[in-house]
C-alpha cells in the first residue's frame, strides 16, 4: 500500500503530530477520503489489479446502462499503453537524465554486475550445450534489467457503449462524488459498491493527476455532452475542468469514458483476458471489442467477442424489503421515506409478502400499544425495537424470485458453448431459495472437453452475472466441486478431462466474503447445497450422454481391442502343443493321448496347424462375436435413439374430401 | 566373557518395573515344560480333521500337492480341449474358481478359511475378460515350461519373461493363483515361488535341500525361510515352543539376547503380513514338532488380523488354506489390557485412527476373533480406548525389557488367550 503518497491533509498532519498530543483535532474524512486510502476494498490493491477493476468497472457500469434501455449491450474497450516520455510530455514535464547514478534503487555495483555477467555466461553454456546435443531449447527469459521503484507503467483505458448515456447536468455528479449513485435500491445488480468509474477517478488522480473525459449523449438528443473532470477528493465533490455541449451528427448514443491511470498489463494481462472472455460466456447477447495498444506491434491485442443471441434476460425489478431481513436501521430509514401514514399501510406497502389480513395479525401480536391506524411518526424507539424483534421471530413466506434476473439456462449454454467449443455440456438453473430474506438463485453448467480449457477442473464463478476471479480456493463454488461431487460417480474423470464447471449465483445481496467481494463463503448452507445440487443435475444430464458414448466407442472398439490379443493367446497355446507334439516323438512307443488329441499333435507336428492356423480360427471367433455384439447393440439402442414423431400420408388415389375453413389470417383445412 | 556381560547387564535392570514378580528361571522353565508336554500329548491325541471328515451342505474347492508331471498333464488336457474349442471355430474360455469374499466361507470345526465352489467363465471372445484369458493362457505355458524343465523361478522372473502382456505384477501374480486354483495344486507345485521374506532362528534343526541347518549358529539375522518347502526336511528341535514375532524389530531385540537360549524355543517372523513360504514352514513345525505356537503382535487391529492369516488362512489363497494355516495359535502379546497391566505410559499409546477403529469393529464380527472370547474381550476393549500400542512400546523400560521381563512374566503366568 502506498497510501502515504496520497497528498491527503489527514495524513500529514497526523504523521506530524507525534505522541504529545497537545491538542487531539477532531478531523472528519469524506468518503472520498476514505476510499483514497482503503483502495483495496475497491480493488484497487496494486497498479496491476487497479488496471483490471477500472476495465470490469467500466464493462459493468456499460452493460447495466444498455440493458436498462432493454438495448443489446455492444462494448468496445482499449487499453492504450502510455510511456513514460509520453506521459511526462502529455502533463508538461521535460525529461530528466540521471546525472547521478548511484542515488537510485536500481543502480547496479561492479559485484552485481560480475555475478549477473558470470550467471548469464553460464546460462548461455548450458544453452549452447543442449543445443548441440539437439535437445529443445528452452527460451530463456530475456535478463530483465532490475526495474525500478520508479518504473511505472500508464495506461489510457477507454470505454465505449450504446447504452443509455447520461443527462448532461448530472454527469459531474455522477462521476466527482463518491457514494452516490443510480443504484442504491434493493435489487439485483452488477456493481458492488456503487463506486465504479468515481473509484478509477480517484485511482487516476492518485496516481497520474490526470483527469477523466466523458462523452455522453442519451436518445432524442440533438447534442453531445462532453466533460473532462476530476475530484476534489477532501470536499468529496467534482472538479469540472470542461462541460460542454458539443454537436453530435452521427446521433450517437451511448457514452464514452477516458481515463489515464498507472497499471501494469504484463502481470495482469491474462487477468483481464480472462475476465472479458467470461463476461462473454455470461452475457453472450453482448458483444465485447477489446483491444490493448502499445507501441511495439507484437505486443498488440484484438478480441471481438461477438454476439450470438438477441435473447436478454429481463432487467431486475427492484424489490421490496423481506421482513426478516430488515433490521433496525432500516426500518427507521423506510418510515421517513413512505408516503404512507399508518402502520398497517405501511406493514402493507413497504415489504414483500405481507397481506392486509396478515399485517393486522401482526400489528395484534405487537401488543396493546399498537393499532393498525396508529401513525408512522408516533411510533417511540422502543416500539420500533418491537416490530424488528417481531420481525425476527415471525414466520414469514419466503420471498419470490420475480425480482431476479438470471443469465438463464439458454444464455448460460449458449456462452458456454460459443466460448469454450466444448465436446459436451449441460446446464441446469434452479427454483429460487432463500438466505436472510433475500432470494437467490443458483445456475449451474458443466462442460466436457473443449479449447483452451485444461485438464480437470476448471471453475467459473459468476455473481450477479459477473464473473469472480480472485480468491477461488475458499469459494463455495470451488470448495463444492472439489470436495463434495464424487465425480467418477458420473463416469467423469476428475484429472484427466477437461472439466469446466459454471456457476452462476443471482441475489438482491451476494454474501460476499471478504472486504474485495471476491468470493461467496462455504459457510452459508442454503447456497451450498443449492450450488452442489445444481452442479449434480448438469452431472447427471451428463452422464447418460457419456456412458452412450463410452458404449459407442466400445463398440468400434471392441474388434480391435479383442484382436490385440489373439498372438499371444494363440501363441501360448501353440508353444505348449508344440512342446507336446515333440515329447510324444520322443517317447512315441507310449500312447499317451486319446485319438482326437493325437492326431492334433500329429497335425502340429507335421506342421499342418501352426500357430497361424490357431490365429486365424480365433480372429474369425472373434469376428462372429463381434458382428452378434453390434447386432444386439443395435436393436438396444436404435429403437431408444429418438421419439418418433407420428406423421400422416395423404391417401394417393381417394377422392378429397375437405372443408376450408376461411379466415383473414389463415386456412384451415379438415380431412375427412 | 560374554557371560560376565550379560550379568553386568541384568544387574542394570534390576529396578525395572515387575521385575521382582519374576520368579527364577528354572521355575517358569517348569511351567513351559508342564504346558509343552501337555500339548503335544492332547494335539497327537486328536486327529486333525479335514473337510471329508465333516459334511458341509455345500462342496469346497481344495488343493493339493501334486508332482511335475501332474501338473504337467493337466495342463497338457485343458490345452488340447482349448486346441480343439478353437480349432472347431469357438474360440475358448477359462473355466476360473472364483476368489471373490462371497465365495470364501469360515469352517469353525476346521478353524480356517474355505473355498466354495463357484467358478466364473472367462471367455476370450468378451473385452472385460479377453486379457485375463490371453494372461492366464501365457501363465499356463510357462509353468509347462517350467514342468518341462524342473527349474523353479520366482513370481518375479515370471513377471519379466512378458513385462508387456502383464504390465504389472500383480495381474501376473492374480493369474497365478487362479491358475493353481484351476489346476487344483498348491502354489509351490507349479515351480514359482516368492522371494524370501520370512526368517527362523532358535533351537531348531533342518535340512534345507539336503545340508543341515542348526538355526542356534546363524548369527543374529537367522536363518532365511526356503521359498519351497519341499526341499526343508528332518526337523528336529529340544524348543518348548514356538513364538511368532510380527515385527522384525523385536525379532532382532530377541534374536540378539539370544532369548532361545534362556527359555529353549524357536522364534519365526514374516516382518508383517506373512508370505505363503513363512506360514507353510511354521504349519510344518508345529506338525512334526508338535509344539505350541505363541504370538507377538502390535496391539492394534492390524496385529490381530496377522495372527489371523496365519490362524486361518487369507481369502486370497483360502483354496490352499489346509496347508497353510496353522490352528491354534495363542495371543501371548501385545494386548490392550496389557497395556494398563505394563503401565505403559501415555506418550507411547497411539490413537486409533478412524480407519483402524473402523478395521477393529470390522474384525469384532469376524468368525474367526468371535470363537474365542478372550480375544473379543480384548479387541472390545482396544475399540473402546481407542488407543493402540506397537510392540516397541516396551521399549519405554529400557530396550532390553521386552526379552527381560515382559516375555519371561507372561511365560510365569501363562498369560495368553
Amino acid at each position: 500500500m502506498d497510501s502515504s503518497e496520497s497528498p491527503t491533509e489527514t495524513k500529514k498532519t497526523k504523521s506530524k503530530t507525534p505522541r504529545k498530543n497537545k491538542e487531539t483535532v477532531l478531523k472528519q474524512k469524506s468518503p472520498a477520503e476514505f476510499f483514497a486510502e482503503n483502495k483495496n476494498i475497491a480493488g484497487f490493491d496494486n497498479p496491476g489489479k487497479s488496471l483490471y477493476t477500472t476495465v470490469r468497472e467500466l464493462v459493468e457500469n456499460s452493460l447495466d446502462s444498455a440493458e436498462s434501455i432493454s438495448e443489446l449491450p455492444v462494448v468496445e474497450i482499449t487499453i492504450e499503453e502510455i510511456k513514460k516520455s509520453k506521459f511526462n510530455s502529455m502533463i508538461g514535464l521535460i525529461d530528466c537524465e540521471r546525472v547521478d547514478a548511484e542515488l537510485y534503487d536500481d543502480y547496479e555495483t561492479e559485484k552485481a554486475r560480475e555475478k549477473r555477467l558470470a550467471k548469464e555466461a553460464r546460462a548461455q553454456e548450458i544453452q549452447a550445450k543442449n543445443a548441440a546435443l539437439g535437445k529443445k531449447v528452452k527460451e530463456t527469459p530475456a535478463s530483465k534489467g532490475i526495474r525500478g521503484r520508479g518504473e511505472a507503467s500508464f495506461y489510457r483505458v477507454i470505454c465505449k457503449d450504446n447504452g443509455k448515456g447520461m443527462p448532461h447536468d448530472d454527469i459531474p455528479n455522477m462521476f466527482g462524488r463518491v457514494l452516490s449513485g443510480t443504484k442504491y435500491g434493493l435489487k439485483q445488480t452488477r456493481g458492488k459498491f456503487g463506486l465504479g468509474a468515481k473509484m478509477a477517478l480517484i485511482w487516476s488522480k492518485m496516481s497520474t493527476g490526470l483527469p477523466i473525459e466523458i462523452s455522453s449523449s442519451m436518445r432524442n438528443q440533438s447534442y453531445m455532452s462532453f466533460c473532462r473532470l476530476d475530484i476534489d477528493i477532501h470536499k468529496n465533490i467534482p472538479h469540472v475542468h470542461v462541460h460542454e455541449k458539443r454537436e453530435n451528427k452521427e446521433r450517437w448514443r451511448g457514452a464514452e469514458i477516458q481515463v489515464v491511470i498507472e497499471g501494469n498489463w504484463t502481470t495482469y494481462r491474462s487477468k483481464i483476458l480472462h475476465y472479458m472472455r467470461q463476461m462473454a460466456v455470461i452475457t453472450p447477447y453482448a458483444q465485447f471489442l477489446f483491444k490493448f495498444v502499445s507501441d511495439a506491434p507484437e505486443k498488440n491485442v484484438t478480441i471481438r467477442f461477438s454476439r450470438r443471441t438477441d435473447v436478454m434476460p429481463p432487467v431486475p425489478l427492484e424489490t421490496k424489503h423481506h421482513p426478516s431481513s430488515v433490521d433496525l436501521l432500516l426500518i427507521k430509514r423506510l418510515i421517513a421515506e413512505t408516503s404512507k401514514q399508518n402502520l398497517l399501510q405501511f406493514l402493507q406497502h413497504e415489504f414483500v409478502n405481507i397481506s392486509k389480513s396478515h399485517a393486522e395479525r401482526l400489528i395484534g401480536e405487537m401488543g396493546p400499544d399498537f393499532s393498525p391506524k396508529m401513525a408512522l411518526k408516533s411510533l417511540t424507539p422502543q416500539q420500533l425495537v418491537r416490530i424488528h424483534q417481531l420481525f425476527r421471530q415471525a414466520k414469514f413466506d419466503d420471498p419470490n424470485g420475480h425480482c431476479l434476473s438470471p443469465a438463464g439456462e439458454y444464455n448460460l449454454r449458449l456462452g458456454i458453448i460459443k466460448e469454450l467449443h466444448p465436446d459436451m455440456v449441460a446446464t441446469y438453473s434452479g427454483s429460487a431459495q432463500v438466505f436472510e430474506g433475500h432470494p437467490f438463485i443458483v445456475e449451474a453448467g458443466v462442460s466436457i472437453g473443449g479449447k483452451n480449457v485444461k485438464q480437470g477442473l476448471n471453475i467459473f464463478r459468476f455473481a450477479n452475472r459477473i464473473p469472480l476471479l480472485f480468491e477461488q480456493g475458499a469459494d463455495v463454488v470451488t470448495r463444492t466441486a472439489l470436495k463434495r461431487i464424487n465425480w467418477s460417480s458420473y463416469k467423469i474423470n476428475q484429472l484427466q478431462d477437461k472439466i469446466g464447471i459454471f456457476v452462476s449465483i443471482v441475489s438482491t445481496k451476494i454474501p460476499f466474503k471478504g472486504t474485495g467481494k471476491e468470493y461467496i463463503g462455504d459457510d452459508i448452507t442454503e447456497i451450498a447445497s443449492a450450488v452442489k445440487y445444481s452442479i449434480k443435475q448438469c452431472c447427471v444430464q451428463l452422464k447418460s450422454k457419456i456412458v452412450k458414448k463410452m458404449q459407442a466407442r466400445e463398440q468400434q472398439e471392441r474388434k480391435r481391442n479383442l484382436s490385440k490379443y489373439i498372438p499371444d493367446a494363440t501363441g501360448a497355446v501353440y508353444n505348449v502343443l508344440k512342446d507336446m507334439a515333440e515329447t510324444q516323438l520322443h517317447a512315441s512307443k507310449k500312447f499317451r493321448y486319446g485319438d482326437d488329441d493325437g492326431e492334433l499333435l500329429r497335425k502340429v507336428y507335421e506342421n499342418l496347424i501352426t500357430k497361424e492356423t490357431l490365429s486365424e480360427k480365433l480372429a474369425k471367433h472373434v469376428e462372429q462375436v463381434d458382428y452378434e455384439m453390434a447386432l444386439e447393440y443395435a436393436t438396444q439402442s436404435g429403437v431408444s435413439e429418438e421419439p418418433r414423431e407420428t406423421i400422416y400420408i395423404k391417401p394417393l388415389e381417394t377422392e378429397n374430401k375437405i372443408i376450408d375453413l376461411h379466415s383473414p389470417f389463415f386456412v384451415f383445412r379438415m380431412f375427412h | 566373557m560374554a557371560e560376565s556381560s550379560k550379568k553386568r547387564r541384568r544387574t542394570n535392570t534390576d529396578d525395572l518395573p515387575f521385575k521382582n514378580k519374576l520368579k527364577p528361571d528354572s521355575a517358569i522353565l517348569q511351567t513351559l515344560k508342564d504346558f509343552s508336554t501337555s500339548f503335544s500329548s492332547s494335539s497327537s491325541s486328536s486327529k486333525t480333521l479335514t473337510l471329508q471328515d465333516l459334511s458341509l451342505p455345500f462342496s469346497c474347492r481344495e488343493v493339493s500337492d501334486l508332482s511335475l508331471s501332474s501338473v504337467q498333464s493337466n495342463i497338457e488336457s485343458l490345452v488340447l480341449r482349448i486346441a480343439h474349442s478353437i480349432l472347431s471355430g469357438n474360440g475358448f474360455a477359462f473355466d476360473v474358481p472364483s476368489r471373490a469374499a462371497t465365495n470364501q466361507f469360515y469352517v469353525p470345526e476346521l478353524d480356517r478359511i474355505v473355498l466354495k465352489d463357484k467358478s466364473s467363465l472367462r471367455p476370450f471372445a468378451n473385452i472385460s475378460t479377453v486379457r485375463k484369458s490371453a494372461i492366464t493362457a501365457r501363465i499356463l505355458q510357462l509353468v509347462h515350461q517350467l514342468c518341462n524343465k524342473g527349474i523353479h523361478v520366482t513370481k518375479r522372473d515370471l513377471f519379466y519373461t512378458d513385462v508387456k502382456l502383464f504390465q504389472d505384477q500383480i495381474q501376473s501374480d492374480m493369474v497365478l493363483d487362479d491358475v493353481s486354483c484351476m489346476l487344483g495344486c498348491t502354489r509351490s507345485s507349479l515351480n514359482v515361488v516368492a522371494a524370501e521374506k520370512g526368517v527362523v532362528v532358535g533351537r531348531l534343526i533342518f535340512s534345507d535341500n539336503g545340508d543341515m541347518i542348526d538355526c542356534t549358529k546363524m548369527g543374529m539375522g537367522g536363518k532365511a525361510i526356503p521359498p519351497n518347502i519341499d526341499r526343508v526336511g528332518d526337523m528336529q528341535s529340544d524348543a518348548l515352543f514356538i513364538l511368532l514375532v510380527e515385527k522384525d524389530a523385536a525379532y532382532m531385540r530377541l534374536a540378539e539376547d539370544r532369548f532361545y537360549n534362556r527359555f529353549p524355543c524357536i522364534i519365526v517372523t514374516a516382518k508383517g503380513q506373512p508370505d505363503v513360504a513363512t506360514r507353510l514352514f511354521l504349519k510344518k513345525m508345529k506338525m512334526e514338532l508338535k509344539l505350541p505356537v505363541l504370538a507377538l503382535v502390535d496391539s492394534d487391529p492390524y496385529g490381530l488380523k496377522i495372527l489371523s492369516v496365519y490362524g486361518c488362512g487369507s481369502k486370497n489363497m483360502s483354496y490352499d488354506s489346509a496347508n497353510l494355516t496353522t490352528p491354534d495359535i495363542k495371543w501371548l502379546g501385545v494386548r490392550p489390557s496389557d497395556l494398563d497391566k505394563y503401565k505403559i505410559p501415555e506418550q507411547c499409546r497411539l490413537p486409533m485412527t478412524e480407519q483402524d477403529i473402523k478395521t477393529g469393529k470390522d474384525m469384532l464380527e469376524e468368525d474367526f476373533v468371535k470363537k474365542n472370547p478372550g480375544w473379543v474381550e480384548e479387541l472390545t476393549l482396544m475399540v473402546k480406548t481407542k488407543q493402540k500400542a506397537e510392540i516397541q512400546a516396551l521399549s519405554t523400560f529400557g530396550f532390553q525389557y521386552l526379552s527381560e521381563v515382559y516375555l519371561p512374566l507372561k511365560l510365569q503366568q501363562k498369560d495368553w488367550l
